[in-house]
């Protein structure tokens, strides 16, 4: 609707608040994070240094150990949690009896807080009364009673990882949207032709859904990218910073008033998901028109 | 025949993969739904006995020791009023970029969306300092305002589309009627976008509900605290009352799976008419 001339305050007031709302949390925290980034700012003053939090955070081990654990995560999430939730959503494509209970089930740890899970899985984890390791000894892996499954340098990082894969309910449920708009046409066709239930699902259901697919793969990485909760409340980063991550590493900045550094490091993380959105847009986009 | 076994395979392929993916996404729950009624002696025997007494007292217990019942109403308070504001500003706006054409419309509406892909953890630093510079550190408003702001994107995005799909002709008629910008807003178009509003919503309130991060950043006292920073405090304060732990952390996960389960076609329609599109 063209707008009247006497209406456009009544705009200008509806727009004012959402407006307001973004510059003060998305629009000067970003420049605020950047422009501080290459002072020593401790909270009360700030010196310019130019690149010198850069130089000293490639420098510092844990810091890139950081950066991999995350892309580590982010590469789980993209290669076995997205396409673990595709397989479930052609299963449940069906609408076979029972589809809406698995769909709800499935999805519930999404809704559940990230505190709580990580709190519910690291007593999972735990060394005396934990699930996993009883678990594993009934079915004959004593090796494993009282093993401290986070507290160990090996086992830290594919538990934490491991236990990620709960979360493939959310992902399976986007697939599965898709699919309910695919004409029974195809599937008719395929039928007449003889193909057996696994022949449609591989030729039919999944090519279709191919561009939900590489959204999920993009929503994962962001997800994994910006992910604390499960390292701060699970290992803390440790045991020696072996299960860091990058939001993780800006907390423990901020608690020692290092500032600077802490939003260096956010710079760093919010260029590298700007890279791997860039990236993947584009090997993706060109994967779809092939 | 061939075909025969080749279909009985993948029939039972299906069920083991979704059985064992139904069991690695409930099975923790029971389990600690089931650990929360035992005493901690108990816990460390057989994961699958129940318990001689149904130790009901757990959950009394981390109510009363930890104060579950003041974290609960600070969340519901925090998670309502932010909800509330949320859903208000972004549907003002959205009316705003749907039903208008004016300069940079456009614009505004990318800018806003394109925040649904800012990893905003980066920027927790940045926002202890603007609460901080505002003076809403340790303030329920602080936090209100911090989360109303952060589903800003997802909010408006959902409105927008939403806004979009209601027939031109009703606001047209009441234009004519000499209804002023308002009016058409608040008593044609916010009755008929309820279902759009109830998405948005419930997608806030959980996010509201299961925040943690600002809330550990932005409050310190316990007067104000939230549920869900409250409970990570309980490693600490009850040191090997593990059951008790337990007890508190069912008690933080009920509300988000009740609005869940009651508005559950709601969260999967937002969540598919917002994403499948992105």
């Amino acid at each position: 609707m063209q707008i009247k001339k006497d209406e456009v305050v009544w705009l200008l007031l509806f727009i004012a608040p959402a407006i307001i709302l973004f510059f003060l949390f998305f629009i000067i925290p970003i420049l605020f994070l950047f422009v501080t980034s290459f002072t020593n700012w401790d909270g009360i003053s700030a010196e310019f240094v130019g690149l010198e939090n850069y130089t000293k955070l490639f420098n510092k081990k844990s810091f890139v150990r950081a950066i991999t654990n995350n892309l580590y995560w982010c590469l789980t999430a993209a290669l076995i949690t997205v396409p673990l939730a595709l397989i479930i959503a052609l299963l449940l494509a069906h609408r076979s009896r029972g589809w809406k209970v698995f769909r709800t089930v499935l999805f519930i740890p999404q809704v559940v807080s990230s505190a709580a899970i990580a709190m519910l899985w690291a007593a999972m984890f735990n060394a005396e009364y934990g699930l996993v390791n009883f678990l594993l000894d009934y079915i004959g892996f004593s090796d494993y009673k009282n093993h401290n499954w986070l507290g160990n340098i090996r086992t830290a990082n594919a538990a934490l990882i491991g236990f990620s894969l709960c979360y493939v309910g959310y992902f399976m449920v986007i697939m599965l949207a898709k699919t309910a708009g695919i004409s029974e046409d195809y599937y008719d066709a395929a039928n007449i032709d003889g193909a057996s239930q696994f022949q449609k699902d591989l030729h039919i259901t999944a090519p279709l859904i191919k561009s939900t697919f590489f959204l999920c793969i993009i929503l994962a990485v962001i997800f994994n990218l910006r992910q604390f909760e499960y390292v701060y409340l699970m290992t803390a980063g440790g045991p020696a910073n072996k299960t860091q991550v990058l939001v993780v590493y800006i907390w423990n900045e901020l608690s020692v008033q290092r500032l600077g550094r802490g939003n260096a490091a956010g710079v760093i993380m919010i260029a590298i998901g700007a890279i791997l959105l860039l990236s993947l847009r584009k090997l993706l986009k060109s994967e779809t028109y092939n | 025949m061939q075909r025969d076994l080749s279909s009985n395979f993948y029939f039972i392929f299906k069920w083991v993969i979704i059985i064992s993916f139904v069991f690695y996404a409930v099975f923790p729950f029971l389990w600690l739904v089931l650990a929360s009624l035992k005493t901690n002696a108990e816990l460390l025997d057989d994961p699958f006995k129940l318990p001689a007494v149904f130790q009901f007292q757990n959950y009394s217990n981390a109510i009363r020791e930890a104060g579950l019942g003041k974290l609960i109403i600070n969340s519901l308070v925090i998670s309502t009023s932010a909800t509330f504001l949320n859903i208000l500003f972004s549907s003002m706006c959205a009316f705003a970029i749907a039903r208008h054409t004016f300069w940079g419309k456009n614009v505004l509406f990318l800018m806003i969306t394109a925040g649904i892909l800012v990893p905003l953890n980066a920027l927790i630093i940045p926002y202890f300092a603007i609460i901080n510079f505002l003076n809403l550190y340790d303030t329920r408003f602080g936090l209100i305002l911090v989360y109303c702001a952060v589903g800003l994107p997802v909010s408006t995005f959902i409105l927008t589309e939403f806004f979009k799909s209601i027939p031109k002709e009703i606001e047209e008629a009441s234009f004519l009627d000499g209804c002023n910008f308002a009016a058409r807003y608040f008593r044609i178009m916010l009755p008929l976008a309820l279902p759009g509003l109830a998405t948005a919503g419930t997608f806030q309130f959980i996010l509201c509900w299961n925040e943690f991060i600002y809330a550990m950043l932005l409050t310190s006292s316990t007067d104000i605290r939230t549920i869900q920073f409250g409970i990570s405090y309980f490693t600490n304060q009850f040191f090997s009352d593990y059951v008790g732990m337990f007890a508190a952390v069912v008690i933080s996960i009920l509300p988000s799976i009740t609005v869940f389960v009651l508005f559950q076609e709601r969260v999967i329609n937002g969540l598919t008419a917002g994403s499948v599109k992105g």
